[in-house]
């Protein structure tokens, strides 16, 4: 008899231990939740996401917080789980009760709490998941996209690669989602631009793939003049280190979003290959003007080494926010959406706007090429190419269409 | 059963049916995300514990269970009533097919064939993106109207989870229970006397496929959303941890043992990032000190208070 | 149309040669498993892990001593060290307690330890990707087979392998304490009735599986970008050739894990899109004709 007994005791116990958890915020002040993906390879990018975060908040905090209340934020840990994520931001809205939601790098866990914030009508900042549903066909006013996409990234690269004498093209990548969708978006729109090009062959390898050898002699035995790389998070580096070890990078010229960012060539520092392709959304060192070069001080004075890419996403995330309760005049959540809707705000890279049609931020994208460079010790990008946000994203109508 | 235990669980029910109450929202969904797992966690005690099967992959039944819910609400124009039914048939079926193939090995040999085949599978849901949206998983799964509000899915997961419960509790005390419990203690002196052990083994296999595969539907009518990471081999080993630190020998075990896992991974990591280590740490120390989980304890201890301490099993 | 281009014999040469590289880290790792659970009967979810911090702790070595290929040669001799001892004192402090337990309580508790070490290694060394440099004269390629590149560090650690099972098999089979951990695996009491002590004889094979586990991680990091997470991708393959192979059984180990790096590098071959299935089917074919593993195994 006691068991059952005891255990009802038991669960009342941990209800009452729950409730007497405080609530942990002063009431005058503005809350931002965050989940994100700290354990695992991502959170070489998310660091910097919540770091350029906390520089922005820090200063606008100091100047007298927003309408006078200063920004708050907690983070959580998702660990790259999809359901630990949801629930985790759903205990920032209904037990913690945030203002606004902002994350993630895990693309299902952006789509799912892009959801739950769609029927919680709570505005919720994406800083670094790319998968082109979240604005596109899954879009909601709700929703805020401050970084680039899938889709905008291959029709950036595209841009670029139309230029170049290639024909035959290899296409290879992670095999999930991330990896298809760069690929798909960027040979369609490579097509559009320079119908003469061939694809030779595709392979596509697991996520976390470590071994790449038996890929590359493969795509070496079919000769292409090009190879397309859709790798994402850590098999940037291994493909880049497979790619030397087996002389690809001197052979064949290939292309990978991102591999001309710090994330991935400081750690080669000296040993990166050269000639690789890539795009980015941000480099400390382009442009050297001097607003990014103010940015760059401020970042490595409080954390010690340069800004990567997501820095920028978060710095300009929480100045977005600011800005736009500012402009409503008061801590509401329509009132931030109509006053973001074509606000353009300067960053350290200029002017930046966030498009009132889908919400999406307007970006530059770099094109460039990894070069060495004696100031660094680590490869950087060369060559570098500037193209306008309205030269890649997808049309408004293009959007709008594919939503529900 | 006494009559004090009937009155105690009487009590624990009253309780939980008076939750959304005085609880705020939060909690209302906390305590429905710790009844479906739960029951997941249980499930798998069924040919865990009870049974002495190395089931290493019942994840794969939950998110099949959890899937077929979806793509029927998602891709069928049927009731969806219907959906929360297939998906458990779905996932019993599979339960079926998977032991069929493994049932031959035993102990560690079965839970490694069952993570291989397990892993085709998911495997195949990741990668088939048009069919069943790849590793992006499905969102904004449509849920019948009276289902939808946090309320509403908390009582359908109520009663459900303890109508399962009671009907899994009563398979137990079943002559089946007793076999299967028999044949995870001496397989061969129950083949000996006559009880056909494969097909006992096979009908818990399907018994508990089933009940992780309404674990799954469950899941889809609390958070409207499914993943492949629900059928990957990570969260059959959280499945397995729920069911040790709670006591496998136990009935309610894994209910604990579920209770304690989602409760710390939720208040934790409103402290630190590293939940993990915490979690880790406390996992040691009950391995340590309360070796048959912490209900497996606190059984024995009233145990040895009343009568000689029981070997059940161990 | 990819099988294409298994009818040129030099692609797929090229490819079983590859597959073969790749065996060596993974038997190295899986040796080391296939000990532990084939004498201690502890399936150490923790190897990953172990292996893990190898890689890491590689980086710091290379990274103190100057980035040169000299810090590769000394991660090699002290990083496995690192992580033995740091097993050592996993052991002394807790494991050597618990032997008499269930199977599944140690799995549980090797699964603590394995969620407890990946914090730490968060930690310690931080969420950024580290690198380790392939050391120099292992730089660069071979043209092998039709001039298709061979990377010269895949040539190292597939001389690496052979030399890793031989003195394994010396190790076992040649040496008195070798002998007395192979009857303990059968056969525990008798041993410890013999007069033997068990006990030590645990904790030394426990350390050189978790030594092995390490060196695993050292040789591995050169090749790969060292993150977080290293662990998950392993662990779940290093089950699965111990399985296959035969539980206790390092000739199983190496067996089972030249059947998982050639059906992955075949694979790609033979259907690029899953290629990755090869490998489970494999392990579900063996599994099925031989429930125990292919070779006999201790338990």
């Amino acid at each position: 008899m006691k068991k059952s007994v005891l255990l009802s005791m038991s669960l009342l116990l941990f209800v009452g231990l729950f409730m007497v958890c405080p609530l942990t915020y002063a009431q005058n002040t503005i809350k931002v939740g965050i989940v994100d993906t700290y354990t695992g390879p991502a959170t070489t990018f998310t660091m910097d996401v919540l770091d350029g975060f906390k520089l922005a908040v820090n200063e606008i905090n100091a100047k007298g917080g927003v309408l006078g209340k200063k920004i708050e934020y907690t983070t959580r840990d998702e660990k790259f789980k999809p359901d630990i994520g949801l629930a985790m931001a759903k205990e920032l809205v209904l037990k913690e009760k945030v203002d606004i939601l902002m994350g993630t790098i895990n693309s299902a866990t952006a789509l799912a709490i892009s959801d739950f914030a769609k029927k919680e009508k709570l505005p919720f900042f994406v800083t670094f998941s790319k998968s082109e549903k979240i604005i596109g066909e899954k879009g909601h006013p709700y929703i805020f996209n401050m970084n680039e996409n899938t889709a905008m990234v291959g029709k950036a690269a595209a841009v670029a690669l139309a230029k170049k004498p290639y024909i035959k093209y290899w296409i290879a990548g992670d095999d999930y989602e991330y990896g298809h969708a760069i690929a798909n978006s960027l040979w369609n729109n490579l097509k559009k631009l320079k119908p003469q090009v061939q694809k030779a062959g595709e392979s596509w390898w697991k996520v976390g793939e470590a071994d790449f050898t038996p890929y590359i002699t493969q795509i070496l035995a079919a000769k292409p003049d090009f190879i397309i790389a859709a790798t994402g998070g850590a098999g940037m580096v291994n493909f880049q280190k497979a790619a030397k070890a087996t002389g690809l990078s001197q052979k064949i010229p290939f292309y990978q979003h991102t591999a001309i960012e710090l994330s991935v060539l400081k750690p080669q520092g000296q040993n990166a290959p050269e000639g690789v392709f890539g795009t980015a959304n941000y480099f400390f060192y382009y442009p050297d003007t001097p607003s990014n070069r103010a940015f760059v001080d401020e970042f490595k004075r409080a954390y010690n080494r340069e800004p990567r890419i997501g820095a920028l996403s978060g710095y300009m995330t929480a100045r977005f926010i600011a800005a736009g309760y500012k402009k409503a005049g008061k801590i509401d959540t329509e009132g931030l959406i109509k006053a973001l809707e074509g606000m353009s705000l300067d960053s350290p890279v200029g002017p930046m706007a966030i498009r009132g049609c889908d919400h999406q931020l307007e970006l530059p994208m770099y094109f460039g090429v990894t070069t060495k460079n004696p100031k660094y010790d680590f490869l950087v990008a060369g060559d570098v190419q500037v193209i306008q946000a309205k030269d890649y994203m997808p049309t408004c109508d293009e959007v709008l269409r594919v939503r529900k | 059963m006494s009559r004090q235990t009937i009155l105690g669980l009487g009590a624990g029910i009253i309780v939980l049916l008076l939750f959304p109450v005085f609880l705020p929202r939060f909690y209302v969904y906390l305590v429905s995300i710790i009844l479906l797992y739960g029951l997941l966690a249980t499930s798998l005690n069924l040919v865990l514990g009870y049974g002495g099967i190395f089931q290493f992959h019942h994840a794969v039944f939950y998110g099949v269970g959890a899937y077929g819910t979806t793509l029927m609400l998602t891709k069928t124009g049927l009731p969806p009533m219907l959906a929360f039914i297939v998906g458990p048939l779905a996932s019993a079926a599979f339960g079926l097919v998977i032991g069929i193939i493994c049932i031959r090995l035993s102990k560690l040999y079965f839970g490694m064939l069952q993570i291989s085949l397990g892993s085709l599978v998911w495997a195949i849901v990741y990668r088939w993106y048009s069919f069943t949206g790849g590793d992006d998983g499905i969102h904004g799964i449509p849920i019948p109207e009276m289902l939808s509000s946090p309320k509403s899915a908390y009582y359908y997961t109520l009663i459900i989870t303890l109508a399962s419960l009671f009907v899994m509790w009563k398979i137990i005390r079943s002559p089946f229970g007793s076999a299967l419990q028999g044949i995870r203690d001496n397989p061969v002196r129950s083949e000996m006397i006559g009880i056909n052990v494969r097909m006992h083994q096979l009908l818990a296999l399907v018994l508990a496929g089933f009940f992780a595969g309404v674990a799954g539907s469950l899941f889809v009518v609390v958070d409207n959303t499914v993943f492949p990471d629900m059928l990957f081999w990570t969260l059959s080993l959280e499945i397995l941890i729920m069911c040790l630190l709670g006591g496998w020998f136990t009935f309610l075990g894994p209910m604990l043992g579920a209770a304690v896992i989602v409760a710390l991974r939720t208040f934790v990591s409103a402290y630190t990032d590293y939940w993990a280590l915490v979690l880790g740490i406390i996992m040691m120390l009950v391995i340590l000190f309360l070796p048959n989980g912490i209900l497996g304890y606190v059984e024995e201890k009233f145990k040895r208070g009343f009568m000689e301490p029981e070997i059940e099993g161990q | 149309m990819d099988a294409v281009y298994s009818i040129i014999s030099a692609g797929v040469l090229s490819q079983v040669f590859v597959g073969l590289s790749r065996t060596t880290i993974l038997f190295i790792v899986a040796s080391g498993l296939t000990l532990i659970l084939g004498v201690l009967r502890i399936p150490n979810v923790a190897h990953g892990s172990l292996y893990m911090i190898g890689a890491f702790t590689a980086f710091t070595v290379t990274k103190l001593s100057g980035g040169g290929s000299a810090g590769f040669w000394i991660a090699l001799v002290i990083a496995p060290l690192i992580v033995a001892l740091i097993s050592l004192i996993a052991e002394r402090g807790m494991f050597q307690f618990l032997y008499e337990r269930e199977h599944l309580m140690l799995l549980l508790l090797t699964f603590a330890f394995s969620l407890v070490f990946g914090d730490l290694v968060k930690l310690v060394w931080g969420g950024e990707y580290k690198s380790v440099p392939v050391p120099h004269i292992f730089q660069g390629f071979v043209p092998l087979f039709g001039g298709l590149p061979f990377p010269l560090y895949n040539l190292f650690l597939l001389l690496a392998g052979p030399v890793v099972a031989i003195l394994l098999y010396l190790l076992t089979n040649k040496t008195k304490m070798g002998k007395i951990a192979r009857a303990a695996a059968v056969d525990r009491e008798m041993v410890g009735a013999v007069g033997i002590n068990v006990s030590r004889v645990f904790a030394t094979v426990f350390v050189i599986g978790c030594y092995l586990a390490g060196l695993g991680g050292v040789l591995v990091a050169p090749t790969v970008s060292v993150t977080l997470g290293m662990d998950h991708n392993l662990i779940i393959e290093a089950f699965l050739i111990v399985i296959m192979g035969g539980l206790g059984n390092i000739w199983g180990a190496l067996l089972g894990a030249l059947i998982f790096g050639l059906t992955q590098s075949l694979g790609i071959l033979i259907w690029p899109k899953f290629g990755i299935i090869f490998p489970y089917l494999a392990v579900v074919v063996v599994l099925l004709f031989r429930p125990t593993g292919l070779l006999k195994s201790t338990w």
